[in-house]
């Protein structure tokens, strides 16, 4: 799906990412863990094309990407939620549908000034797919509130469903699991298993271990930016390396 | 509701047709009802960029690149005003396309420092470029539109009664337009990339290119402004087309509400009528229109359009504190 060849970073003096060469196959569900500050972040920023590598190369589908602007990156099925999954607080869940799915359909610009039957059309049908999305994630009867007076819980949803809205094939989360409550995380982990079923590959950072080990097919666990470990979460969890850089030594397990 | 709302904005366009047919007596009045015109159009053009993040103090550049090529145009090659005007619009946005791209790199207060030096380059260029336009002195005995035949009729559009129609034809068109876009999905990308310009580009907008295009929207009308001003006035002045004015234009745009389309309309009609009622307070104006500014800032910081909901939130509790006592 997506791979990197010795992918490299400096910022400045410091290597963020170091040699990193990270394949993700279609349909798995890929975690990203790691200490904090170690360059997880970076990579999917990398990855997304939001920052420029140093040295190194990044294919998607076969193809090579590294030069591609994130936007464009967008377009071919590489989508990402961000920390804290942002979404636009202004504008209700309704509007931050089309703010994000009105890039598929090409609508020209007079259509829209004379909001034409045509434009009208593509109105309606994207609508109806951002429907479906947002039932999906449970927001659906909440389409016309503000994002701002939602829960956080509603708020990481939305944040979810405008980067479904462009229908991705990879889509990349950056901790959305952070600050949800327990019943709330295993609604998570269904939707992004259910997603998954949907054909989308996820690629995942994320610092709740219960929920990674249960979740992913596979950890890649990045130590100041380099890969230390890479294979299922029963492997990477009796990792030698991994225990001691990440997990911690349990005191009984000597 | 859609219905209604649509009748609404009907009705305030009949209410405009009508206003210059009760000041037709009064040649003052129909000038300032002009100039509130041509100052409506400002804000809302102002107001197209600003829904991106970008807050321009250089407006007026825009507008003078307008009203120049304008004048220029129907004085040195004899174009008629119906393709003078658009001409105007399109020589702003050209400008602002060439610009726009490296300017748009730089966002908050570096665009704002950027677009002020260039309304004064543009400034300086239109007072030196003297067999052009005429350098300070600035040019004289531009046509004005002249006799258009509208249904039927030969209506001499020169003439102020006429020209006040003409000017709030041209001025309801491009609202209708800045309304469109603000309405469609070019209103929605230009108002996200104003909340989060990462979030804006993780779903696939192209930021640059967005902002681009809505500082070119934004100069487009300001120029077509111009070509207003120039043909109302019949002289222009490189030194009207200064960073002075600029603000002006960013203070109708923030006291009436950027965030809805009506608010800076409300703004420039409010702040452009109030000066000329108190006319003998001329020379005070600036302080009137800080004190002014701070007082809708400090208690309604939505701008003047929220006050209908400010007022309206305090009769409901005042309501309910009144239900609760009984």
């Amino acid at each position: 799906m997506i791979e990197t060849r010795e992918l490299t970073k400096y910022f400045g003096g410091l290597c963020a990412i170091n040699n990193l060469n990270l394949k993700v196959n279609p349909g798995e569900i890929l975690g990203l863990i790691g200490p904090n500050g170690t360059g997880k972040t970076t990579a999917f920023n990398l990855l997304t094309g939001f920052i420029r590598p140093t040295s190194g190369r990044i294919l998607f589908e076969g193809r090579d990407i590294t030069d591609k602007s994130a936007h464009a990156r967008v377009k071919l099925g590489l989508a990402r939620t961000f920390q804290l999954v942002r979404s636009f607080p202004d504008f209700t869940i309704k509007r931050n549908m089309v703010a994000a799915s009105f890039l598929h359909p090409k609508i020209g610009f007079w259509e829209a000034i004379f909001y034409t039957p045509q434009y009208r059309r593509k109105e309606k049908q994207i609508a109806e797919e951002t429907g479906t999305i947002l039932q999906f994630l449970g927001l659906d009867s909440l389409e016309n509130e503000i994002v701002r007076n939602l829960p956080h819980g509603y708020q990481i949803m939305v944040g979810i469903a405008i980067a479904l809205a462009t229908k991705p094939k990879l889509l990349l989360l950056d901790e959305p699991l952070a600050g949800l409550s327990p019943a709330e995380v295993s609604r998570a982990l269904e939707i992004i298993r259910e997603l998954r079923r949907r054909g989308t590959t996820i690629m995942l950072i994320e610092h709740n271990m219960a929920a990674v080990m249960n979740v992913c097919d596979r950890l890649v666990v990045l130590n100041f930016g380099t890969e230390i470990a890479n294979g299922s979460p029963d492997d990477v969890s009796h990792n030698k390396d991994v225990i001691q850089a990440y997990l911690g030594v349990r005191k009984n397990a000597a | 509701m859609r219905l209604g709302r649509n009748f609404g904005w009907l009705i305030v366009i009949v209410v405009a047709f009508l206003i210059p047919l009760l000041l037709h007596d009064s040649q003052y009045f129909l000038s300032v009802f002009v100039m509130c015109l041509i100052n409506v159009l400002l804000t809302s053009s102002l107001r197209s960029t600003a829904s991106t993040g970008q807050v321009s103090l250089g407006i007026m550049a825009f507008m003078g690149i307008g009203a120049f090529t304008s004048a220029l145009l129907m004085m040195k090659l004899s174009f008629p005003i119906w393709a003078a005007l658009p001409l105007a619009g399109l020589a702003a946005m050209a400008v602002a396309a060439v610009i726009g791209f490296p300017f748009v790199r730089v966002t908050g207060l570096y665009f704002a420092m950027v677009t002020l030096f260039f309304c004064e380059v543009i400034r300086l260029i239109l007072t030196q470029w003297r067999t052009m336009t005429g350098g300070s002195t600035g040019i004289v005995n531009i046509p004005s539109v002249g006799t258009i035949s509208v249904l039927g009729l030969n209506i001499n559009f020169s003439h102020i009664l006429p020209y006040s129609y003409f000017a709030l034809f041209v001025t309801v068109v491009s609202l209708l337009i800045l309304y469109r876009i603000d309405r469609s999905h070019l209103g929605t990308h230009f108002a996200s990339i104003g909340q989060d310009e990462s979030v804006a580009e993780s779903i696939g907008i192209n930021v640059i290119w967005f902002k681009v295009f809505s500082f070119c929207i934004g100069c487009f009308f300001a120029g077509v402004a111009g070509s207003l001003y120039a043909h109302f006035l019949t002289v222009l002045y490189p030194d009207v087309f200064s960073i002075f004015p600029s603000i002006y234009i960013l203070i109708y745009m923030v006291a009436g509400g950027r965030k809805s389309f009506i608010g800076p309309i409300l703004g420039a009609i409010i702040l452009t009528v109030i000066p000329e009622l108190f006319l003998s307070l001329k020379t005070y104006q600036p302080f009137i229109y800080v004190a002014f500014l701070y007082i809708v800032l400090y208690s309604m910081p939505g701008g003047l359009v929220t006050l209908p909901g400010i007022i309206g939130a305090r009769f409901a509790t005042m309501r309910q504190a009144r239900l609760r006592n009984d």
